[in-house]
């Protein structure tokens, strides 16, 4: 009854679909300004299915995910962007670490940053984080990718992985108790 | 980094001895800078996880959609390769280049244009419920028969490969069949077809209904195996049509 154009295309979506959640955090962290994440989503499925024949991986998750990040970058550079790109005029390593005149203290950091979020400003200071650290959240935190997965996905090792992710976080609370200070948050 | 926050970093993520935890933990209790990294990381971890959300609804029917596309590229193409490249091969290796590429290209216009039709964005198809939307895209995409330059065969022939598409959460296999020169699209499904706005059901089928959608006829049985007839025909034309066809 149910003929179709070939049977590859059904193991392949049997194979990935289960990780389209995860795939699509990734696209929505990983599309730069004017890229629409859910063309991103397909055009990573789209590149997946091209290579499933040779595919030998184990771990199909962390392919998706590399893939995605690939697609992210081809799509920036054929935008002529950089893909993830600082937006606004401070560059992050220029960006305040503390509140003006000295260390901001610990219960200040972690009040403010757990006090008060959106999703919204999460991600705009996320996008403040070098690229390495933002990345490696977005897998991690974001995505829910082991440190393992990861390090596979980013061909890199997963010491390195587990090192960016403790940076970026403790970044990322410090750029939120920011936010949280400007916006008059307690 | 340096080692110390390396060492940190395992500790956070659970990767150390039970020993050299114990030890961290109670160089927590006395090292504010620690205390601090570790209230950090948790505090970032927390925010980052707030930007854990779900795919959204239909992103899955629509990669699966482009997905299957490709696959019936792929398939349209070797195909024509394969049935092309059987015929006087060794006499006419030079045409038969320039046959594969144009076949080829043709192939893959063909399943470039579906895809921007069917795929949602493309071009509408009034108000119909998804699933007849798409059928009725599709078969408005297939190109018209050439000229009657032969007399065509009274017994339907089935025209190119069946295709799968899914859209709104319903798998629908559509074949194309060209009877009496005609072209008609049959998509099967082990779903309904929902009754458009306008359709009127068909007298003496309980769950059968037809609707006219511009140049198109559009014919429903429903049941335990669901089957839509798309073709221009008259719509007093359609039912006969359906007889005509082989079941599905």
């Amino acid at each position: 009854m149910w003929r179709t154009v070939g049977a590859d295309h059904r193991l392949f979506l049997e194979a990935t679909l289960p990780h389209l959640d995860a795939v699509w955090r990734v696209a929505r962290q990983a599309a730069g300004e004017g890229q629409d994440p859910e063309d991103l989503v397909q055009e990573t499925y789209l590149r997946a299915y091209a290579g499933f024949g040779s595919y030998r991986g184990e771990n199909t998750r962390a392919w998706l995910a590399a893939i995605c990040l690939n697609a992210a970058r081809s799509q920036a550079r054929r935008r002529r962007r950089r893909p993830w790109e600082v937006p606004g005029a401070a560059p992050p390593d220029a960006l305040p670490r503390s509140r003006a005149g000295g260390e901001q203290s610990t219960a200040d950091v972690a009040n403010v940053v757990i006090a008060g979020l959106d999703a919204e400003q999460v991600s705009r200071c996320l996008a403040l984080l070098p690229e390495p650290q933002r990345v490696c959240i977005m897998l991690v935190d974001v995505a829910g990718y082991t440190a393992r997965e990861a390090a596979e996905a980013l061909g890199c090792p997963r010491g390195t992985v587990l090192a960016r992710v403790h940076r970026g976080r403790r970044r990322l609370a410090q750029l939120l108790a920011e936010a949280g200070v400007s916006h008059g948050r307690p | 980094m340096d080692g110390h926050d390396r060492v940190l970093a395992a500790f956070l993520a659970g990767e150390l001895g039970p020993a050299e935890a114990r030890r961290w933990d109670e160089h927590l209790l006395v090292c504010e800078a620690c205390w601090r990294a570790v209230r950090e990381d948790r505090a970032g971890r927390q925010a980052a996880q707030l930007l854990r959300q779900p795919a959204p609804p239909g992103l899955a029917d629509r990669v699966a959609f482009a997905v299957e596309m490709a696959a019936a590229r792929t398939a349209a193409l070797r195909q024509v390769q394969l049935g092309i490249g059987s015929r006087r091969r060794a006499r006419h290796d030079r045409r038969l280049r320039w046959r594969l590429a144009g076949a080829g290209a043709i192939a893959v216009g063909l399943a470039v244009t579906l895809m921007v039709v069917l795929l949602p964005g493309g071009r509408q198809a009034g108000t119909l419920p998804a699933a007849v939307a798409a059928v009725a895209r599709y078969a408005q995409a297939i190109p018209a028969p050439a000229g009657d330059q032969h007399p065509q065969p009274a017994a339907p022939v089935q025209v190119g490969q069946p295709v799968t598409v899914t859209t709104g959460g319903q798998q629908i296999v559509l074949r194309t069949w060209r009877i009496g020169g005609t072209e008609a699209v049959v998509a099967v499904s082990g779903r309904p077809f929902p009754m458009p706005p306008g359709a009127r059901g068909v007298s003496g089928l309980g769950m059968a209904w037809s609707v006219r959608q511009g140049k198109l006829g559009l014919y429903c049985v429903n049941g335990r195996i669901s089957e839509l007839l798309a073709a221009p025909v008259p719509a007093a034309e359609l039912a006969a049509l359906a007889a005509r066809l082989p079941p599905a």
